[in-house]
């Protein structure tokens, strides 16, 4: 489908590229880096500083490809690395089990139904559990995507039809403030990306957001005797080449009340 | 060309959609007509054909007896306009009324809460506390009586073609899509699938006649 697309269109098309490449941009390597993002998590995982680094590192690695405006991503959980983000087209594909058994045992001879279909579920239950604690959300809910198309009975082509026809409706043109908003989505991931790479400020849960140059960052910090994290985050974030200003919106706490 | 159904939630718009398409296509768009054959069928009002259909049974068999034979003679109703040729029908439960024929696209149409909301508070006047709860309760009741009457989640994906979704599509964007999955050769109404509507027509219209006639 997403092969489908990108000729139609004349797109470029990504898929595990990205997480192989995030995990260059962090020094490990490309298949820890995949298990982590579609393993299981327990239930603290949330929380855990790592995870969330290498989701941050996907997420910018997609943002600089995503900067030029045209692009099919078919990675994990793309609806929701560039949420928000306007001309952003999310669809969802499914199909009933027997015909992805049928797929699964047509690419690989060697594997029988009953080990398809064990191996089918395993894989949507540790995506849907991924989707659960990362996100908060059901990767089942229609309401995450544009579209969900159903291959019980529309071919890969017909759903390829009928995707490009509403990506040239006019709600999906190219224009300067649509780039402007892909460049901004780009600075904040870079900004995000340098504060999850700093030892101390990485065990800190913030976002951050980006207009035209300036950069906001949000979420919850602790207090230190040094009285010093403000400005290390601020130094972190001035540090990345297209920011020119920093505001801080942080909830300050006493890590030791 | 096939007969499209098109399910949602309240408010959700499936009006709007259902005339774009019959205007795209060229098409007869439907709902109330259906319900007025299937009351003329059953002698009774329209209303209490709508009510059979907006309130879910309780779990008596007996109850759902009763709403089998309402929603007989909507199905019944409905494969007599499908006989007349393609159509667009936006009325409730058209996923089911239609199940297992080919020759049909079934969409399911959502919509973000706010704009549901806005139809209530902008038009009517409501106040956006009442106005979802109203929308909640209208789901609600539409959810149960798919599943006691059909055993199904009416929001699962899996019953339709093509789930469209408004939150960022617009309804002009929406039409389209779903007329560029009209035209193509999978939903055609082949003589094969005419055959089998005309006998699920034959068979319903008999059954119906079974039931009312002991009436």
């Amino acid at each position: 489908m997403a092969e489908c697309l990108a000729k139609r269109l004349g797109y470029p098309i990504l898929g595990r590229e990205v997480a192989q490449e995030a995990a260059r941009s962090l020094g490990v390597p490309a298949e820890l880096l995949e298990r982590k993002l579609g393993d299981r998590p327990s239930r603290w995982s949330r929380f855990s500083s790592l995870r969330r680094a290498y989701v941050v590192a996907v997420q910018a690695t997609l943002a600089e490809y995503a900067v030029g405006g045209n692009l099919v991503y078919h990675g994990l959980a793309g609806g929701l690395l560039v949420r928000g983000l306007p001309r952003t087209l999310c669809l969802r594909l499914i199909a009933p089990m027997e015909i992805r058994i049928k797929a699964l045992m047509d690419e690989d001879p060697a594997v029988d139904a009953a080990t398809a279909g064990v191996y089918i579920r395993d894989v949507d239950e540790s995506r849907a559990r991924w989707v659960r604690v990362m996100y908060g959300e059901d990767i089942m809910d229609p309401g995450l995507y544009d579209l969900v198309i159903n291959l019980e009975t529309m071919t890969v082509e017909g759903a390829c039809a009928l995707t490009a026809r509403a990506v040239r409706q006019p709600e999906y043109a190219l224009n300067d403030a649509v780039l402007a908003s892909l460049e901004d989505f780009r600075l904040a991931c870079r900004v995000k990306v340098a504060l999850a790479s700093d030892a101390e400020v990485r065990t800190m849960e913030l976002t951050a957001t980006a207009r035209g140059g300036e950069v906001v960052i949000s979420g919850e910090a602790p207090l230190r005797k040094s009285g010093q994290t403000g400005e290390r985050i601020v130094a972190l974030a001035r540090a990345v080449q297209g920011v020119d200003r920093v505001r801080l919106n942080l909830e300050w706490y006493d890590p030791y009340p | 060309m096939p007969i499209i159904t098109i399910s949602r939630g309240s408010l959700s718009g499936g009006r709007a959609l259902a005339e774009c398409l019959a205007d795209r296509l060229g098409y007869p768009c439907v709902a109330a007509e259906i319900v007025r054959g299937a009351a003329a069928k059953l002698g009774v009002s329209m209303e209490d054909v709508q009510g059979k259909f907006e309130t879910s049974p309780g779990l008596w068999a007996r109850l759902v007896r009763d709403r089998e034979k309402y929603v007989l003679a909507v199905r019944t109703a409905l494969l007599e306009g499908c006989a007349e040729g393609s159509l667009v029908y936006h009325g409730l439960a058209g996923q089911f009324l239609l199940r297992d024929l080919r020759g049909v696209l079934r969409i399911r149409l959502i919509a973000p809460l706010d704009v549901r909301l806005r139809t209530l508070t902008d038009h009517h006047r409501m106040g956006r506390e009442a106005a979802e709860e109203f929308i909640r309760d209208v789901d609600n009741e539409r959810r149960r009586w798919v599943r006691v009457m059909y055993g199904e989640d009416v929001e699962s994906p899996a019953l339709y073609d093509l789930t469209v979704n408004l939150r960022t599509l617009s309804l002009d964007t929406a039409c389209e899509v779903i007329a560029e999955a009209a035209g193509q050769p999978q939903y055609e109404i082949t003589a094969e699938a005419r055959a089998a509507m005309e006998a699920l027509r034959v068979a319903c219209h008999e059954r119906l006649d079974a039931l009312t006639s002991g009436e």
